[in-house]
């Protein structure tokens, strides 16, 4: 047995047992009763004193049982306990995962995080005195849900308002911000203006709550941390689980009305599945399809990936992922497409899958070019598309009225390929500049460049996807100069040749070259990719990709908490989101014709009210097989060291102290009982 | 009353009263009850001759006959503090009983005598006769004070010397004691007093009630004994009384005393009726 305050002990026995001997010590008061005689009283207590064995104990009976009262009630005030955990410092940090995974109900119907919090409770009682302790919780975000504290209570309350999400699990902000907190500030000293920072932190426990499935546990940086006071609870012992790991819904390129959905579907548990997965279409069931997926990897598949990557998934055995196909699936109009696995697993987060399939209606493009040798090449390039082009001259543009080009703030058309015309009229919307740029700030031209190769590109940009850059010679291109922000997707020696910037509401796909040169009348190419097979493959990705509402695809699917940005119609001021739980954050402010919202970690369907008919909604999808392989890790690597598990329970300090007041009570009944009735041993 | 008028008192011992009561003595005299016989004289009465021990023996015997005389009843009663105690009250109870046997006496024609004693004898009322000295009997028992400390010995003692008379000695007390009751009993002794001791308690001494850390006040001389009453304490106590009330009785029986115990509790009227009756006190 330990106690967790034995100055308490001392302070009690201190202030009470001498006071109380001191008193049977003092001569009694007695009451003075008169007798007939006290003949035979005297000798009756001259023989008892004579008589009786320890005499003197006899009549210090009352007393030794109130020690024994005041002991016990000492012994209480200590804070015994019949079992303490291994005494943590008198500073700890303590970090909950709220991830997508720790939604795993385990045995006896909690989930992991109602279990992790739990053990965090526990971890708060088990402080001794005067301890003091922090509270993070994690997902794609790290929260302080308590600052350094020693009320218990307070902590205990804190933990559990902890609320589960469906996002990933980001470590290292967690760490950071509890770094950030165990250094002391001292703002300024009289006289002296600067503030100094002073890091003088006491040592801290970090006891991580978790299942062990953290993304970025190999990035996490510890070098402020005692690696020996980093403990690690695991959570849970279930592994089932078969979730949906992607999803894509197509217009068929032919037959628009109809629609072609594909799922990937991975079982992640060690065990054979069958299940079906059924598709709905604005929440009509469609369709189902049987699958039957082998086992997932075996429980000592976890394997340490490459140092600097994140733990991996281990690669799903033959058969237990499948691509499960809905064709011909006829549906006109934007909705939701939905599939749904009908199985009973460790998490439900990734059984459904959702994408939002938009009116089959064409992309509209406005090329903003001069003669028609210029306008002929983008026309051809989309002509197999289902795009309508309207052609404007860029004196027509830059003259054209307002409600021509924009509805509000908004471009009207879905993409806007400006051919060599700088120009500063760009209402929200996408646009891609040929040997021009956007005035805005931030975006310049210096020169041109005649004399260099292209040697770099990505290729896995969805925009040159399928394009052979390797084909694509330029004459000569501008040489610009970006933000920062911009993305380069083609590099010369010295300057970008193509290059991606979403600046605000806006994308800016900036192309330094034209694809004609005139020189006095006289028309030459600048390259010859314009005669090549790619640059057709380029036009249609690019437009694809800028124009967002996805004319053949769905609308792409964000992560848990990422946030996202969607158009609002004119003059609106604010907005309404309608969440998947069907909760409504009502009154958002609208910034220049657009709402930004970040309230993302639950899967589903987000929809905007008002909202741009085929921007209004957008879906939120685990798509994540780091969170869908719960099996709980029996190792936890952060950056590049293992740390300390321990599977299970944090063992709890069993309070005696009820046993003593129980001990407490009964002798000062049997104090009661001696002093009333007059019985001595 | 009425009860008390059909009682009267036997002595165990015949004693020679200075008038005839109507108590047979054994002096030789007058009455009709025959006691014995002796030789005759020439000058006896001619009419006391026994002839048919004459016609037997032809020797001539004169019967002799019991002397009626009055039995002298005294009351030997302590007036000491310890005696005004307890519920209900020994002193109270004692003049009760006193007033009855007082009574019996008087209704007797037996001359009694009643002497109050503490340190010494503090009050007597000398020897009264007749029904119509009840009323003394009453006012002397009512005026006894109890503001002494008791002196056995010393009382027997003067009582002994003054009153030298046989008869009948009732001593009511409690006998609480401090210097001891063996010498003032003894002291009755040297005269030939049909004695008896009654031994008058409360029911607060026999079974005392009480209960933590006191300090028990002696009413008589102050004295002072500080005590935690424990139950052990409390048995230990009844023991030693139960002992002392034996050690009484031993030592009153071995000498002829009489001892009667009585508590306060029992009516003073089932101690006349029965009581003393059983003991051979009144018929």
């Amino acid at each position: 047995m330990n106690f967790l305050s034995p100055g308490a002990i001392a302070i009690a026995a201190g202030l009470t047992v001498p006071p109380l001997v001191a008193l049977y010590f003092l001569k009694l008061k007695r009451e003075s009763k008169p007798i007939s005689s006290t003949l035979l009283w005297r000798k009756a207590v001259e023989d008892l004193r004579v008589n009786a064995p320890f005499q003197r104990l006899r009549g210090s009976l009352l007393l030794l049982l109130q020690l024994i009262i005041l002991a016990l009630g000492a012994l209480a005030l200590g804070m015994p306990m019949f079992q303490t955990v291994e005494t943590h410092d008198d500073t700890q940090i303590l970090l909950v995962d709220q991830s997508a995974s720790m939604n795993v109900i385990e045995a006896g119907g909690r989930t992991r995080l109602e279990i992790a919090k739990e053990q965090a409770k526990r971890t708060i009682d088990n402080m001794g005195e005067g301890a003091r302790a922090m509270v993070i919780a994690f997902c794609d975000r790290a929260t302080v849900v308590s600052s350094f504290d020693t009320d218990k209570d307070a902590l205990k309350k804190n933990i559990d308002s902890i609320e589960p999400t469906q996002s990933t699990s980001n470590l290292g902000e967690a760490m950071s911000l509890a770094e950030a907190y165990m250094q002391n500030m001292i703002i300024g000293r009289q006289g002296e203006p600067d503030v100094e920072i002073r890091s003088n932190a006491p040592p801290a426990a970090v006891t991580l709550f978790t299942d062990g499935r953290i993304q970025d546990a190999d990035h996490v940086a510890l070098e402020k941390f005692n690696l020996d006071k980093i403990h690690v609870v695991t959570i849970g012992t279930r592994a089932d689980n078969v979730g949906i790991v992607a999803m894509a819904a197509r217009r068929h390129y032919e037959r628009p009305q109809f629609l072609e959905v594909t799922a990937s579907v991975r079982n992640f548990g060690p065990k054979p599945v069958k299940l079906d997965a059924a598709l709905y279409v604005e929440n009509n069931l469609v369709d189902i399809q049987t699958l039957e997926l082998a086992a997932g990897p075996a429980p000592d598949g976890d394997k340490k990936s490459s140092v600097g990557e994140a733990p991996a998934v281990p690669t799903a055995p033959d058969g237990s992922e499948m691509v499960v196909a809905f064709d011909d699936i006829e549906f006109e109009g934007q909705g939701l497409v939905e599939v749904v696995l009908r199985v009973d697993d460790a998490l439900s987060a990734d059984d459904r899958a959702w994408t939002i399939v938009p009116d089959p209606s064409r992309t509209r493009v406005l090329i903003v070019s001069d003669n028609a040798p210029f306008f002929q090449p983008f026309q051809e390039a989309l002509k197999e598309s289902p795009v309508d082009i309207v052609r404007m001259k860029p004196a027509e543009y830059e003259d054209a009225p307002d409600e021509d080009i924009a509805d509000g703030a908004r471009s009207l058309f879905d993409v806007v390929i400006l051919d060599r015309h700088d120009t500063a009229r760009l209402p929200q919307g996408n646009y891609m500049f040929w040997g021009c740029v956007p005035l805005v700030d931030g975006v310049s031209v210096d020169g041109t460049v005649d004399d260099e190769l292209i040697f770099n590109w990505d290729e896995t940009h969805p925009i040159l996807r399928h394009v052979s850059v390797e084909s694509l010679n330029v004459f000569k291109w501008l040489r610009l100069k970006l933000p920062k922000e911009a993305v380069s997707l083609i590099d010369g020696a010295t300057s970008p040749v193509m290059a991606y910037w979403a600046h605000g509401a806006s994308q800016y796909l900036i192309i330094a070259f034209s694809l004609i040169t005139e020189d006095h009348g006289s028309y030459s190419l600048n390259t010859y990719w314009v005669a090549n097979p790619d640059f057709v493959v380029f036009m249609n990705n690019a437009v694809e990709y800028l124009a967002s509402a996805i004319a053949t695809t769905g609308k792409k699917s964000i992560t848990p908490g990422a946030p996202v940005s969607l158009p609002l119609p004119a003059g609106t001021k604010r907005a309404t989101v309608i969440r998947p739980d069907s909760t409504q954050d009502k009154g958002l402010p609208a910034a220049n014709q657009m709402l930004h919202y970040g309230r993302t970690r639950l899967v589903g369907e987000y929809r905007v009210e008002p909202g741009v008919p085929g921007n209004d909604a957008f879906t939120v999808n685990l798509f994540n097989s780091q969170e869908s392989y719960v099996r709980p890790s029996a190792q936890v690597t952060l950056g590049s060291q293992i740390v300390k598990t321990e599977a299970g329970s944090v063992l709890v300090n069993e309070p005696a102290w009820p046993y003593f007041l129980l001990g407490l009570l009964a002798v000062l009944l049997l104090e009661w009982i001696i002093y009333n009735r007059r019985i001595f041993v | 009353m009425s009860k008390l008028d059909q009682l009267s008192f036997v002595s165990r011992k015949i004693f020679a009263g200075k008038l005839r009561g109507e108590r047979l003595s054994k002096r030789r005299g007058e009455s009709v009850e025959f006691a014995d016989y002796r030789n005759y004289v020439v000058g006896d009465d001619l009419r006391f001759l026994d002839w048919n021990i004459y016609a037997r023996l032809e020797k001539l015997f004169l019967k002799l006959f019991l002397q009626e005389e009055d039995l002298h009843v005294n009351l030997l009663i302590d007036v000491s503090k310890s005696m005004d105690w307890g519920t209900p009250n020994k002193a109270l109870y004692a003049r009760r009983i006193a007033a009855a046997v007082a009574y019996i006496g008087l209704i007797n024609f037996d001359r009694v005598s009643i002497f109050a004693y503490a340190n010494g004898l503090q009050h007597e009322l000398p020897g009264v006769r007749g029904r119509r000295m009840m009323f003394k009997v009453i006012e002397f028992l009512t005026r006894m004070e109890y503001d002494s400390v008791g002196d056995l010995p010393k009382a027997t003692k003067q009582f002994a010397v003054r009153h030298p008379q046989t008869g009948i000695l009732i001593v009511i007390s409690d006998f609480f004691d401090k210097s001891g009751y063996e010498d003032g009993l003894r002291y009755l002794l040297s005269r030939p007093y049909d004695c008896y001791a009654m031994h008058v308690l409360s029911p607060d001494e026999i079974e005392p009630e009480l209960a933590g850390d006191l300090r028990l006040t002696d009413i008589e001389d102050d004295d002072s004994a500080e005590v935690t009453v424990s139950r052990a304490l409390i048995n230990r106590y009844k023991h030693n009384l139960q002992a002392y009330c034996t050690q009484l009785k031993e030592f009153c029986t071995r000498r002829g005393i009489n001892y009667l115990f009585t508590s306060t509790e029992v009516p003073f009227d089932q101690i006349l009726l029965s009581y003393f009756r059983n003991r051979g006190l009144v018929k």
